[in-house]
């Protein structure tokens, strides 16, 4: 069982968009033999990619959720996760991160390292994955290999190392050399399946010579016997190079490169050569999970198929069948017909229908064993839950989810729309933890909160087409926050004498900027000015006014609250008069301490010809962005900026109107700050008059 | 004083290069206080002010200065100390980086703020830090497209439109070699037209040998063009700062600074 672990690689496909990831899963998976014809991303076909399964992936061009899929390359299970390439999908790239044992970086030879390349190896390292570089696009104009190995080397930090040499490049692009074997490798055959192995030409040798020293030289350090060799000056065999990038790049200490360009079929089987030599196998990977029942404790899992299961649920999809939940397993097996246990709540459930994806598509399978990547059906859980063996007290850790930075209000047509809606958001909820939903209490408007614009118009999108929900929206809404500056005391009392058991609670203290976290409750009663039993309603009643802040509306955070003081009565004084109490005390504060609004800053990276710089540094600046610095690279330079989010909706129009849509840009969040004061009133205003209207 | 200080401060519409806002009136913000105050405290606890440069050399229009010193001993790390002090009192930071990303020039920035400002509580280094680094905007070009017509475009893009106006500018990565002298002309007619200060970061050799005036020989030949020139040396487990030209005080006092070799700040 364990030599069947062996022989699984678990990979991810991550990259910049528009890099050629899904051309390359595609190409992937015709030369295992998993598909039989090649159509591409937007191919005149209209068939769209294989892994684009859904119908806006292929008419966007982009790939939104990951599709998980296997295949089979020399007695190797190779299970591959297509990951979306665009930021406000990062949470799915994550997801992916999160169960893989190593990934290959597709890197585009023209545009080199981008920032979305950036954001994806910082992932990379987070789970610390190991990875190889695929720089893709070799046939295109401008494409410079050798320039992208040096961007991953000094942007990123990678030892990168060439694995191979071009034949030619741009139109010329013929194959590659393989610098461990000394090979000239052709792809010949309509689809580049036919690989012709030829001496060098003479006009490369010395150039691969060179290239294979420089490679000897970065691998030594991972072996003894490769050093011993080279220091003996003797012919150094194949399996010593590869043994020794083995080693480094499982290590996290290497990165080895290989070239070629997907769409015109050249080096995608060394590169599946490659997965299979030098990327881990589940059982080279150590993973940890949490003991439930002494939480700081970690556990590092076995891996072996014979122990009890261990396994996390990564993705959640809601099919015609019902729902279908991807699972990895990392230690034990899941069967048919097995008992498993959900960590989070607890609940025992029988597994019925087990099955292997190739993206829409599935096989049925008997049992998903350790290190594997599969999905069952029939099973209610929420995305990162744990599902283990019965008496098994361990779960998987939680995975990193960012906050959402905007929201929308949806305003359902009719009825109808209404139900649609409700079933649609249900669903996206439950797949994608990233995507929020609640009813605003004041306007009764739905309102659905996300990553980015694209994330939340990709939802509402798939919601006229996959629902029928014939909704409209709102426009797009920051999520501000608010905070106050200055110290502010308290001493409120309420009281309540109308009849009936009367209400009396008083508190006092005061409400102070607290940078450590967003609320911190200090009790520094004495005496027994409150009894103890109604501290937890004092701490309950500041909790609830944080929820919406009294400035505009939006959550309060950064704030402590110190009681010192009150008072009681023996009949009158209840838990509800005391979170009245705190909630009274808390306006009377608040005010008083000078609360200001936070905004989402983004970190906006635009990558333009250079003759746009002037211009896309004009947007930036429109829009009250602080512009960190400009990377001139040759015909591209890189703006990197941090703008308020409120002033990038419908940017990316702007941006493409402005550089003939030359430019493109990639937007993550990066911290809150205060609104300045002017801005700060315009929000107000406009947020008054939305209630208006509301109302 | 200090409050005087600060109400003069905003009385006045301060100059905006990066389109902040900055608040009107005679209110005394108690996060502004805090910031000028740790500009105050940390400008004149820093050691560079025993190299005379008091700014008021900065302030000279279209001079140059140097920094030299062998590969790896701190030349990028007291640029950035100069840069940052000169942020300090508001002076507005081009750092041109010929051979490091955006990404790593910021790391250095964040890094020497960082073991600058360790005394402070970290919600007021926060503030101050974002107060200061408005007045950076960093550029980085390749080391052999690099010229001066091209920092001229880039820097019109930032003038014209209001986005930057640069009073010093940090060269960081030019090769100083016999071909150098035209850009320095060059350069030298972009400061005057844009009145700004530059300093230079100038890599020198260990074995090189040197003038009496302990300039390499390679390019003791263009000293003329430089008001200062100051030159960071190992020395044993110190690295010792001094001034080959600029008629500061540590010269007249025969003393030298030194550098810590782990932070690379300058000890006081």
């Amino acid at each position: 069982m364990l030599q069947a672990s062996r022989n699984i690689r678990n990979i991810g496909i991550s990259a910049h968009i528009d890099s050629g990831k899904t051309t390359l899963t595609e190409r992937i998976l015709f030369y295992t033999k998993r598909i039989h014809a090649i159509h591409d991303v937007k191919g005149k076909d209209g068939v769209g990619a294989t892994m684009d399964s859904m119908d806006l992936e292929k008419e966007r061009g982009i790939t939104i959720a990951s599709a998980a899929t296997y295949c089979n390359w020399n007695g190797y299970n190779v299970n591959i996760i297509d990951t979306p390439g665009h930021v406000d999908f990062t949470i799915e790239v994550e997801r992916s991160l999160r169960v893989l044992d190593g990934a290959v970086l597709v890197l585009c030879s023209v545009g080199g390292v981008q920032s979305q390349s950036i954001t994806v190896d910082q992932q990379m390292k987070r789970y610390k994955v190991p990875c190889l570089a695929f720089i893709n696009k070799c046939d295109r104009n401008g494409a410079n290999p050798m320039r992208v190995i040096s961007q991953l080397r000094t942007k990123l930090g990678h030892n990168a190392v060439a694995m191979q040499i071009p034949i030619g490049l741009e139109n010329n692009f013929q194959g590659v050399i393989d610098l461990t074997t000394m090979e000239a490798i052709y792809f010949d055959g309509d689809n580049g399946e036919v690989l012709r192995r030829e001496v060098i030409s003479e006009a490369l040798l010395a150039l691969a010579k060179e290239k294979r020293e420089e490679l000897i030289d970065a691998v030594s350090l991972f072996s003894d016997d490769l050093t011993e060799a080279v220091l003996e000056g003797g012919e150094i065999s194949e399996a010593l190079i590869m043994e020794a990038v083995r080693k480094g790049t499982i290590a996290r200490k290497l990165t080895p490169v290989f070239i070629g360009s997907a769409y015109k079929n050249k080096g995608v089987q060394p590169l599946l050569d490659a997965v299979t030599s030098y990327l881990p196998c589940p059982l080279e990977v150590e993973n940890e999970a949490i003991d439930t029942v002494d939480t700081s404790r970690t556990v590092v899992l076995s891996g072996d198929p014979a122990d009890p299961l261990v396994s996390l649920a990564f993705k959640l999809e809601d099919g015609a069948y019902g729902q279908l939940t991807y699972l990895r397993v990392y230690q034990g097996a899941i069967g048919r017909g097995d008992t498993i246990v959900n960590t989070r709540t607890g609940k025992k459930v029988k597994v019925g229908r087990l099955v292997r994806m190739h993206a829409e598509q599935m096989e049925d399978i008997d049992s998903i064993a350790a290190g594997s990547i599969g999905a069952l059906f029939g099973i209610d859980c929420a995305s990162g839950d744990s599902f283990v063996a019965p008496g098994v007290n361990l779960s998987m850790m939680s995975m990193f989810v960012p906050e959402p930075v905007i929201s929308l209000a949806l305003i359902p047509k009719d009825n109808k729309a209404q139900i649609s809606m409700s079933k649609a958001l249900n669903r996206f909820t439950k797949e994608d933890p990233t995507f929020r939903t609640h009813v605003d209490a004041e306007t009764n408007e739905t309102i659905i909160e996300g990553m980015g614009e694209l994330h939340l118009e990709i939802y509402v999108e798939r919601m006229r087409r996959e629902y029928n929900a014939d909704v409209t929206t709102g426009n797009p809404r920051v999520a501000y926050r608010e905070t106050i500056t200055r110290r502010a005391e308290f001493n409120y009392t309420h009281k309540k004498q109308t009849g009936g058991a009367g209400q009396f609670g008083r508190i006092a203290g005061y409400l102070e900027p607290y940078t450590e976290g967003d609320f911190l409750f200090d009790n520094k009663i004495t005496g027994g000015a409150i009894p103890t039993n109604y501290i937890p309603a004092c701490e309950k009643g500041f909790r609830q006014s944080l929820e919406k802040g009294p400035k505009i509306g939006f959550p309060v955070t950064g704030i402590m609250a110190c009681i010192n003081d009150g008072a009681f009565h023996a009949v009158d004084s209840s838990e509800i008069a005391f979170i009245a109490a705190a909630k009274g005390a808390f306006r009377e504060a608040y005010a008083k301490a000078a609360p200001v609004i936070h905004e989402p800053i983004m970190k906006v990276v635009i990558e333009t010809p250079t003759e746009y710089q002037g211009a896309v540094m004009g947007l930036l600046n429109q829009r009250r962005g602080i512009i960190v610095g400009a990377q001139d690279e040759g015909v591209m330079s890189v703006v990197e900026s941090q703008v308020p989010l409120a002033e990038m909706v419908g940017f990316s129009t702007i941006l493409r109107s402005a550089t003939q849509g030359k430019a493109q840009f990639t937007m993550e969040f990066s911290a809150y700050r205060q609104v300045p004061v002017s801005v700060a009133e315009k929000i107000m205003e406009e947020i008054a008059l939305r209630k208006k209207s509301a109302a | 004083m200090l409050h005087k200080e600060i109400s003069t401060c905003y009385e006045k519409e301060s100059f905006n290069p990066v389109g902040r806002f900055r608040r009107k009136g005679r209110v005394i913000y108690l996060s502004d206080r805090n910031i000028m105050m740790m500009k105050n405290e940390l400008s004149k606890r820093n050691p560079l002010r025993h190299l005379g440069l008091d700014m008021e050399i900065l302030k000279e229009n279209a001079g140059f200065g140097a920094v030299m010193a062998p590969a790896g001993v701190g030349k990028t790390a007291l640029l950035v100390q100069i840069a940052l002090l000169a942020m300090m009192k508001e002076f507005s930071i081009l750092h041109v980086s010929l051979n490091d990303p955006v990404n790593k020039v910021t790391l250095w920035y964040d890094e020497i703020l960082q073991d600058l400002t360790q005394a402070y509580p970290m919600e007021r280094v926060q503030d101050f830090r974002e107060d200061i680094l408005l007045h950076r905007f960093i550029m980085t070009f390749r080391v052999d497209d690099f010229s001066v017509p091209k920092l001229e475009e880039r820097l019109n893009d930032l003038i014209v439109q209001n986005i930057f106006q640069p009073q010093i500018l940090i060269i960081d990565g030019l090769h100083f070699n016999s071909q150098v002298e035209p850009f320095l002309v060059e350069m030298k007619a972009l400061a005057e037209k844009h009145h700004f200060f530059v300093w230079f970061s100038v890599h020198i050799h260990r074995e090189e040998e040197k003038a009496q005036s302990g300039i390499p020989l390679s390019i003791v030949g263009l000293h003329h063009y430089f008001q200062v020139i100051l030159k960071i040396e190992e020395k044993g487990d110190y690295l010792s700062l001094q001034a080959i030209k600029g008629g500061l005080q540590s010269i007249a006092t025969g003393s030298e600074l030194r550098l810590d070799p782990t932070t690379m700040l300058i000890t006081d």
